[in-house]
């Protein structure tokens, strides 16, 4: 699994700082662009300003400054994200974010307290989205809310390409904050999904709700269902 | 009824491997539906990396990523600069417990759920 933080180099040539390159082909989206926004990796110094990109897949902040700086972070591995606004915490409000380098089993020191000297991206743990504006924050956050929840962690290799966005309807919804991505109306694609055929799941999960007999359907896909040993 | 004087906990989140086993993944949708049932209550959020969190249950989702609001860090002195965050996400797969309130642990309620998971599984 793609884990921690990684440089991020890859820009378009428009503009004078140019944009993300995004992975398109396989259905990346911008979400949001905030500019003004600096960036803290662990207990480094905040770099210069530069823009924050959200798209559906990842974290992207560029320099605004300096073309061959920038980084990124899968949504897969951002483990937390909070708005902190307590200047014993930290300077400025800020979107305080921990990162999930994939390596916490070997439950090692942690490393953004004392070697910094190198700086090695993939063990940075903690990240800190400064806005200019912190009026900005609450927005941000939600959205790292929403991109989190178009990522789940994969369960096989094919389901990752779903890509639970269910409809546009429910991204605008979401986008206006009220929460709708938790109804449960959503359950069954979870369940769906596990089967790696879609209408072949979704139809067997209708009848066992329908009918409780088929509850185990799911495990013998193969068998004939006019066998009910009820 | 309910659990003594201790607070309950649940294993929430999925184990070391990676992915859901077909048991976990009945599972996860009981724990939702039961967590869902939770919000507006106070829960502590343990990680996988040690860190805890409590604060009062806001959302969860289908993948138990968990929103807390009016948060605070049980162990304040390991992670200072968590102390202030006002609401917090936690993704589902970085969460090792949620402790529930005590009176929040309901027993016949989660006997029903627990046989229809196994009748399912």
């Amino acid at each position: 699994m793609a884990g921690g933080l990684k440089l991020f180099t890859e820009r378009s040539d428009d503009g004078a700082a140019g944009t993300p390159v995004l992975d398109t082909a396989s259905g990346e989206e911008l979400m949001h662009v905030q500019s003004n926004v600096s960036i803290v990796l662990g207990n480094r110094p905040p770099e210069s300003p530069g823009t924050l990109y959200l798209s559906t897949k990842q974290v992207v902040w560029l320099s605004d400054t300096d073309r061959t700086k920038g980084y990124s972070v899968d949504f897969l591995s951002v483990s937390l994200h909070a708005v902190s606004r307590d200047p014993e915490a930290f300077d400025s409000p800020c979107l305080y974010t921990q990162i999930d380098t994939g390596d916490e089993d070997d439950d090692s020191e942690s490393c953004d307290s004392e070697s910094s000297e190198t700086l090695d991206l993939s063990k940075i743990t903690e990240m800190r989205l400064v806005p200019t504006d912190p009026a900005q924050l609450d927005t941000i956050f939600n959205i790292f809310c929403e991109c989190a929840e178009l990522n789940p962690e994969p369960v096989e290799e094919e389901e990752e390409q779903h890509n639970w966005i269910f409809s546009a309807d429910q991204l605008g919804a979401a986008i206006d904050g009220d929460d709708p991505e938790w109804d449960d109306s959503q359950i069954p694609f979870t369940i769906g999904y596990s089967n790696g055929d879609h209408d072949l799941a979704s139809s067997v999960l209708e009848l066992q709700i329908n009918d409780q007999r088929f509850e185990d359907a799911e495990e013998m896909e193969s068998d004939s269902s006019d066998d009910h040993r009820q | 009824m309910g659990l003594k004087n201790q607070t309950g906990a649940a294993a929430g989140g999925k184990g070391e491997d990676h992915g859901w086993s077909k048991g976990a993944r009945h599972g996860q949708m009981l724990f939702f539906s039961y967590f869902k049932d939770l919000v507006g209550r106070e829960v502590t959020v343990e990680l996988k990396n040690d860190l805890a969190i409590r604060g009062t249950l806001h959302s969860v989702d289908q993948y138990l990523n968990i929103k807390l609001e009016n948060t605070r860090v049980v162990d304040q002195e390991k992670y200072p600069h968590m102390l202030s965050v006002r609401n917090c996400f936690i993704r589902g797969s970085v969460v090792r417990y949620v402790q529930l309130p005590p009176d929040g642990v309901d027993i016949e309620l989660l006997h029903d759920a627990t046989r229809r998971e196994a009748r399912g599984g």
